[in-house]
This record gives structure tokens, sequence and C-alpha cells, in this order.
């Protein structure tokens, strides 16, 4: 752990800031959302990674959608990344928003979550342990560190292909697009 | 002198506010048997808040919050901490009236995002000032009463030469009131429906984000420091410490020593506060309202009556 490291403090506060508090919005969509309580509670304790829970997307900075994404809540997470504030980071957690997992026959969840809104890293398993996350978190402090959670950016390059994914999916969407053809300039 | 109190108690304050806002997310953890995040998180939380990209939501949105942690910094003004008190003039009422700033400000901000969460946050928040302040007018009238003046420095004066307010028999019951009802003035448990998360998405944050719910955390540590400042100021004597700090009066040394008394006894009411914090559920308004009207108003009432027939 660098927390300590006073230079790369001064260099970059922002970036360490960034990575030392992450306030995330967890997706209580399916059975991963068993794994959240013990993590940020008395046993796991994520709260000493700087990992804490909010109540809304406007204060959070890392989405945890933890398991199987059907259609319909698929409108609600993207309305959710949408107001997160800039930089946000996303993780998929469990093998069901990987690739579908024990869903991957279903009419009614989508099989690659991030053909709709993009995602930074994944936790694999089924179900993934409480360690998992903490892992994940590690992983991703270095994924910051290098600049490489980039999900955000990626959206805003690619908004026309992300946003025809999801037009296929509901025909036409209920909100106006977050980015217009000037803001990618 | 005073152009310097005037630069460094809201400094002060602020440090102290926010040193207390990670003493307090540490003591809970352990309270927990968590280890807990180091205790200089919510610096780290604020940094990272302000250099995130946040939306505002109009005017008033962006006003409301600069009109409450001005409110805020104005109270902080009126207070004497330690021997240092920038603005004494109008005491005790200009406090009463200052105080109503900062949850204005921060209910004109959060009306102005018409998120329902946020609606509901507010009102829980007037409902509960309406439910402390009815003990909170009575126990200042008493102590009032007691010393013959309004001036806060007078008060703390008079408590350094004659003993603390806490420890003398008449106004010992104005001091439980006041300790009943701190939790309710610092927004802790059992009282912290106003920014319940697992209820109403934090109230009346719920629509801050970035550099905005930076703002309001640090509205919300100054006021934690208010509100207990207030209680030490009034009840616990200031700076004083048995009689000892009172050949160093009006020097340096004793400006700088009362300061330190005044922050230690403020964190030794903090932790007591963290402990019924740790240990308490959280009541419903119609329960929270109850209780408030019910015994720390009780004890306030017989306090200011007891004051009045004694004098």
């Amino acid at each position: 752990m660098d927390r300590n490291q006073l230079k790369k403090w001064f260099e970059s506060p922002a970036k360490m800031g960034h990575k030392y508090s992450l306030h995330v919005v967890y997706f209580c969509t399916g059975c991963g959302i068993i794994e959240i309580p013990p993590s940020i509670t008395a046993r796991w304790d994520a709260e000493r990674f700087g990992v804490i829970p909010v109540a809304t997307p406007r204060q959070a900075n890392l989405f945890l959608i933890t398991g199987y994404v059907s259609v319909k809540t698929l409108k609600a997470v993207i309305r959710t990344y949408e107001q997160m504030p800039e930089p946000k980071f996303t993780v998929g957690f469990g093998s069901c928003p990987i690739n579908g997992g024990m869903y991957w026959d279903s009419y009614n969840t989508i099989k690659h979550l991030d053909k709709y809104i993009p995602i930074d890293g994944w936790i694999a398993g089924c179900m993934p342990r409480p360690e998992a996350i903490f892992i994940a978190v590690t992983h991703l402090w270095t994924l910051i560190d290098k600049e490489m959670a980039d999900g955000y950016k990626k959206y805003k390059e690619n908004y026309r292909y992300y946003r025809a994914n999801q037009e296929q999916l509901y025909g036409k969407l209920d909100w106006p697009p977050l980015f217009s053809e000037e803001d990618k300039k | 002198m005073q152009i310097w109190g005037i630069i460094l108690s809201p400094l002060l304050a602020l440090v102290v506010g926010i040193f207390f806002l990670g003493l307090s997310r540490k003591i809970m953890a352990r309270i927990h048997w968590r280890y807990g995040p180091p205790i200089t998180q919510p610096v780290i939380d604020i940094i990272k808040l302000f250099s995130q990209k946040s939306i505002s939501h109009g005017t008033i949105f962006d006003l409301g919050l600069i009109l409450s942690l001005a409110g805020s910094f104005v109270v902080i003004l009126f207070l004497p901490l330690g021997q240092m008190c920038p603005l004494s003039s109008g005491g005790l009422l200009a406090i009463l009236y200052l105080m109503l700033l900062a949850p204005l400000g921060i209910a004109l901000s959060s009306g102005e995002a018409a998120n329902p969460n946020s609606s509901i946050g507010i009102s829980r928040k007037f409902l509960l000032a309406l439910g402390y302040e009815v003990p909170l007018l009575f126990i200042l009238l008493a102590v009032m009463t007691h010393y013959n003046t309004i001036s806060l420095v007078e008060i703390v004066r008079i408590q350094s030469t004659t003993g603390w307010s806490f420890g003398s028999l008449p106004l010992l019951l104005s001091g439980i009131a006041y300790f009943l009802i701190l939790p309710a003035i610092l927004g802790i448990r059992p009282f912290e429906i106003a920014g319940a998360g697992q209820e109403i998405s934090s109230g009346a944050n719920a629509e801050f984000g970035g550099k905005f719910l930076a703002f309001s955390t640090i509205q919300h540590a100054l006021h934690e420091f208010i509100g207990i400042s207030l209680f030490v100021n009034l009840f616990l004597g200031g700076w004083s410490l048995f009689g000892i700090l009172e050949p160093i009066t009006n020097t340096v040394w004793g400006v700088i020593l009362g300061i330190i008394v005044f922050l230690i006894k403020m964190l030794i009411v903090f932790i007591l506060g963290l402990f019924i914090n740790a240990v308490f559920p959280r009541f419903r308004i119609e329960q929270a309202i109850k209780y408030l009207w019910k015994w720390p108003t009780l004890f306030a009432f017989i306090g200011l009556i007891v004051v009045v027939l004694v004098k």
C-alpha cells in the first residue's frame, strides 16, 4: 500500500483521492448482493480500503453490478451509470454480467454487460467470495494508477455505439442522449 | 488581535471538525471490532470530491450551500474558543438566530434539486429542529437568568471564577437536558432521521455530488463543532480548568493553553456522543418528537423554574 507515500500525494492529489476514496453504489440485481453485507460490515470491513456504500449515484464513483442483469434492470443500470459524476469506475461481479453465466440461454437477461455500459474490471466466479471484492479493489488501484481505468472516457468516445446497442434492445429510449456530438470534440 | 481571531477561529474549527469526522469513523469501527479507515479518510474524501466533475441544478442550488457554509462560519465567530472570541456583541441571542441559517441554506439548495428524497429529508430536519429548539430555548433562558447576562463571553468568565455551571446545583438539570438533546443537535443516532441513508437515500444530500457534497461535508463538520462547543461553553466552563489557568489569563500562553483545554473538553463530550451513536438504533420521526418534547423539555422546564426560584 502506498497510502503513506507523500511524494505521490503532492504529485497528483486527485488521482490518489480517486484511489483511496471509492464510494460505491451497489446495484442489487441478483444473488450477488448477498456477498455485500458481510464485506462492508464487521467480518471483512471494506471501510479500511476507503470503500464505503453510499445511497445515491450522485455521491458515488464506483459502480458494482452484482449478479445477472435482466432486460428491465438494464434500463436502471444505464440511468444510474449516467448519473454518476466523472471519473467513475464500474466493476461487474459474478459470472452473469460477464457472459450470461447460468442464464446463458435466458430470453430475458442480457449476456454481455459491456455492450451497454463500459466495464473497468470483472470479478469472475459464482459466487465470488467477499475477499474477491478486495482483490478487485486493489487491482482497480493499480489500474487507476496507470490511468487504465478509463471506461468513462471510452463511453464518451464511443457513445454512439453504446447508445445504438441500448436502442437495439429497447427501441426508442425515453431519455435524451447524454453526450451531444459537440461534447466529444 | 481581533483580526487574528477572525482568521484563526474558523480555520481551527474547520480542522477540528474534520478531525472529529475522521475520529468518529475510526472509533465507530473499533466499537464494531473492525480495523476501520485511516483517520485522514475525510480529508481524502474531500480531495476526491473536489476533483470530481459535478452537476449543478440551478443558481439557488449553488447559493444555498454557500449560505449554509457562511452561516456556520459566522456562528463560529460568535462562539468563544478558549479565551479567543472574535465577535462578542449580541451573545446568545445572535447565536440562536444565526444557527438557523445553516439548515435553511441546505433546505434551499436541496429544494432546488426537486428530488423527493431530499424534500423528505428537509422536512424531517426542520421537524427535528422544532423538537430540540423548545428545550434549547428553556435551557438558554435558564442559563441567561442564572448569570444575569446574554453574553456568552461573560458566562464563560463567571464560570472560570465560580466553577462550572454543570457542577452548580441550580443549572444541573439544564445541563442534563442539553446533554439529552445533544445527539439531536448533532444529527447522530438515535436522531439520524434527517440524513438516513437506508430510508431516504441520505436525505438532503441525495442530489449533492462532487464539490457540492464536499461543501456539505465541511458544513456538517462545522455544525458538529458548533453543537459541542456551545455545550462546553455553557456548561463545562469553556477554557477554565479548576482555576489552574487563572494566573496566566490574557497572556499568549494562557490563550494557547485555554484553546487546548477547550478542545480536550470538546473531545470528551464528542466521544461520549459517539458511544450513544454506536449503541442506539434510529428513532422514527414521531418517536423522536415525542422523546424530545417529553424528557429534555421536562428537565429544562423544571431547571428553569429552579433557577428562577433560587434567584
